[in-house]
């Protein structure tokens, strides 16, 4: 399982972030998903593999400085 | 501690106003050549107008300043001011003042935000607004005591000559029994010895019983303060309350503010843990996105980034609720507790230091190909101790070592120090030079302009590609974000009024990431909202962090989510409980446009504030060099071909260098159409009649600019 936003969901090995986000259906632009503490950028959400058990929220970051 | 001398030249005993909707009605004037202390009433069309804080200041400035008076001229004045809702404990960040005067980098009017409390301070000591002209024969301290309702002049002696510790003495000094109730305003020996000098303005620390403080660091507010020969001003307060400003709706300002501080308390540490990391979160982002100033804004990137990054500063920084005015659960104002510096005065001696943030971080480390986060610690102590800018400091060191690598100076220019990219030691040696006003740093310490004129003028090094690479834009050196791929943050910096500072427009994400604004009108627009949305904030005493670096869950599935109109809401509630002046969400723009367009037209008084002063250098656009473009080359090759249909088949990397330049800065002077366009300015950047007769600043004064720069309708 992990935990997205509060909520519990199935876990799927070797999943990503953009695997992820297409399962949800969710197509906003996120710019940053912080997993277990620590942000992961757009960039890598190709490529980030989500771990059993993480807790992720989707950071809708809209502001810089 | 040494010991020091306050001698009382003058004194006034006042009557204390009562607040009224947030309004104390009356600002503090002092004149410092004459000693002279006066109170001037505030009008209803003042309020009405310019609302407060950065309003209140430009109004008071336009008054006191011709169009060729010079920063350094006696009638120059500092303004400081916070706003209606400045003071507001439990909303967060109710705590800001808005500094302004002449500036010494641009010559034009420069603002610039800061926490601390002095701000509302002042306006419960029975001042909405302070300003200060003349200049003083000996250093002095003004000491504006609202439990007293006295108002003093010292002629000071033997003050410490830095911030940090004039800062601590003062507050000692004036606070002995309730240190929680003393503000000071001080600069430092780099303020007088540059012209980006800060000013830093505390804020007391019960739980680690020292005073802390934020900086006013843009455009060399300190050096004017320093000029004057001002040593600190100081304000006393006692206590403060929901009641303090007496607001109009104390039953709604109390829902309002109870519905924000509970929602970032619940959201912040699932989003950005500015509570425990402050703004060092967006080190990591900013570099996975190309998008952190690396080596004079060469690069977006480092592979070393993360050595300064949230993570190391999240040790470092010594644990507590740290917000720069009561009752901010924002709380991002973090520091580092028994710090102890390699070099300078300090060296080997345990201090505090206020930060580092985000800016400091890239500015005066990445920026400078510096990784070591121990080293902009100290840079960061130093400058704010110095009274020096972040910002300014490390836009200026960083163009001055990518001349050195480049070659166009040398060793023979700067004393003997290398300046290549990452030597921390020559960093820090030209940072302590900068404070004496000795050596090279007498020649950083004038900022990226005049060192461009020198550069060309004394070593006849070529003016183009200084052009290209000095990054300051109407004087003021660049903050710390990379906009070669955001054309729309190209503009939110260029056509920024006081120049290119990112707290007017932060477009960056909504551009590049999210795509919200693929047009140039879709862009003019957001440069339009958002620059008078961002204005606001400074009218009225805010801080603007709270807006959207914490957002609600479910902001992203409203119509327009940049704008958290949750939250502006919010604000228009808060704004219309305190000072009783009922608005809509939308009512706060057309407020800002008025006090935005008047700053535009005050530039345009100074000789500046048209078309020919929005510029960029090139490197804010684009690549400047082959070196730079061969490092992104498949993004631009791929621009260059699908975006612009250029065959560049068999073409040199000069060739796609300057064709994409010419494209770029095409684009660029599209965008200046549009959005003046979308203001209701002329072609050449200035407001039409019929903009200000719509926002009621058609006062004389402002029609007979409008007329002499030849704008009638
Ligand atoms: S958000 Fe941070 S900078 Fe703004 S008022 Fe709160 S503590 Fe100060």
């Amino acid at each position: 399982m992990i935990t997205l936003d509060g909520e519990q969901m199935p876990w799927k090995n070797g999943m990503t972030i953009s695997f992820l986000l297409q399962e949800i259906a969710d197509d906003h632009p996120y710019a940053v998903v912080k997993i277990n503490g620590r942000y992961v950028s757009r960039p890598n959400f190709d490529t980030h593999v989500i771990p059993e058990n993480a807790e992720i929220f989707l950071i809708p970051m809209i502001a810089g400085g | 501690m040494k010991t020091f001398n306050l001698k009382e030249i003058k004194s006034l005993t006042y009557q204390r106003p009562e607040i009224q909707k947030g309004y104390a009605n009356q600002t503090l004037c002092v004149d410092i050549t004459s000693a002279d202390i006066s109170i001037k009433p505030v009008s209803d069309q003042m309020k009405q107008i310019f609302v407060g804080g950065k309003g209140f200041d430009l109004w008071l400035l336009w008054h006191a300043v011709s169009g060729t008076t010079q920063w350094t001229d006696p009638e120059n004045t500092i303004c400081i001011a916070s706003g209606p809702m400045g003071g507001t404990p439990s909303y967060p960040g109710s705590g800001k003042s808005i500094v302004t005067s002449l500036s010494p980098l641009t010559g034009s009017v420069i603002d610039s935000n800061v926490g601390g409390y002095f701000g509302p301070y002042l306006k419960f000591s029975g001042f909405d607004a302070l300003e200060i002209n003349g200049q003083a024969s000996r250093e002095v301290v003004v000491y504006i005591d609202g439990v007293s309702e006295t108002v003093t002049i010292f002629e000071a002696g033997d003050l410490p000559e830095d911030a940090y510790e004039t800062s601590s003495v003062l507050t000692q000094h004036f606070g002995n029994e309730k240190p929680r109730g003393i503000s000071v305003v001080s600069t430092g020996p780099g303020a007088k010895n540059s012209l980006m000098g800060c000013l830093n303005v505390t804020w007391y620390d019960p739980k680690r019983k020292r005073a802390r403080y934020k900086q006013a660091g843009r455009g060399g507010l300190g050096t004017v303060f320093a000029h004057k020969g001002i040593k600190a001003v100081v304000a006393r307060w006692d206590t403060v309350s929901m009641n303090s400003n007496n607001p109009a709706d104390k039953e709604t300002l109390k829902v309002v503010a109870k519905s924000y501080s509970r929602e970032i308390v619940e959201l912040d540490p699932k989003q950005n843990e500015m509570a425990k990391i402050g703004t060092t979160h967006l080190v990591p982002i900013m570099n996975d996105f190309d998008l952190l100033p690396t080596n004079n804004f060469k690069f977006g990137q480092h592979k070393m980034a993360s050595l300064i990054g949230k993570d190391v500063y999240k040790d470092f920084f010594d644990p507590g609720f740290d917000g720069c005015w009561m009752g901010c659960t924002v709380a991002c104002s973090h520091g580092v507790k028994d710090f102890v510096p390699l070099t300078g005065p300090y060296k080997g001696v345990k201090v505090f230091v206020d930060g580092p943030e985000y800016e400091t971080i890239a500015g005066c480390g990445s920026n400078l190909g510096i990784f070591d986060p121990f080293t902009i610690v100290e840079i960061n102590f130093y400058c704010d101790a110095y009274g020096l800018d972040t910002i300014s400091v490390g836009t200026t060191m960083a163009f001055a070592m990518e001349c050195f690598e480049m070659g166009l100076i040398n060793e023979s220019h700067t004393g003997g120090l290398n300046l290549n990219f990452g030597n921390r030691d020559a960093a820090l040696e030209l940072l302590h030079q900068v404070a004496r006003g000795k050596g090279f740093g007498m020649v950083l310490g004038q900022g990226v302009r005049q060192m461009k004129k020198l550069f060309t003028s004394e070593f006849g090094v070529d003016a183009q590609i200084l052009e290209d690479i000095g990054m300051e834009s109407k004087g003021l050196e660049f903050s710390e974000y990379m906009t070669k791929e955001s054309l729309a943050q190209q503009g939110g910096y260029g056509m920024a009024l006081k120049g290119p500072q990112h707290d007017e427009a932060w477009l960056i994400f909504l551009d590049m990431v999210h795509n919200y604004m693929p047009t140039f009108e879709q862009k003019a627009e957001a440069l339009h909202w958002f620059p008078m949305f961002r204005t606001w904030f400074g009218l009225c005493g805010l801080c603007k962090l709270p807006w959207n670096d914490i957002v609600p869950e479910d902001n992203k599935d409203t119509e327009e989510p940049a704008k958290v109109i949750k939250h502006m809401t919010w604000y228009a509630q808060y704004f219309g409980a305190v000072t009783g002046r009922n608005v809509v969400p939308e009512d706060l723009i057309t407020i800002s446009e008025a006090v935005y367009n008047f700053q535009r037209i005050f530039n345009l008084k100074m000789g500046f504030g048209t078309r020919a002063q929005d510029t960029l250098p090139y490197r804010a656009m684009g690549p400047v060099t082959e070196e730079e473009y061969d490092s992104r080359q498949e993004r631009y090759d791929s621009q260059l071909t699908e975006k612009h249909g250029i065959d560049i088949e068999g073409k040199s990397t000069a060739e796609k260098v300057a064709a994409l330049r010419k494209l770029r800065e095409e684009q660029y002077e599209k965008l200046k159409d549009a959005v003046y366009e979308r203001r209701g300015w002329t072609q050449n950047g200035i407001p039409t009649v019929k903009t200000v007769k719509r926002l009621n600043i058609d006062f004389p004064a402002v029609l007979e600019i409008l007329k002499k720069n030849g704008v009638t309708s």
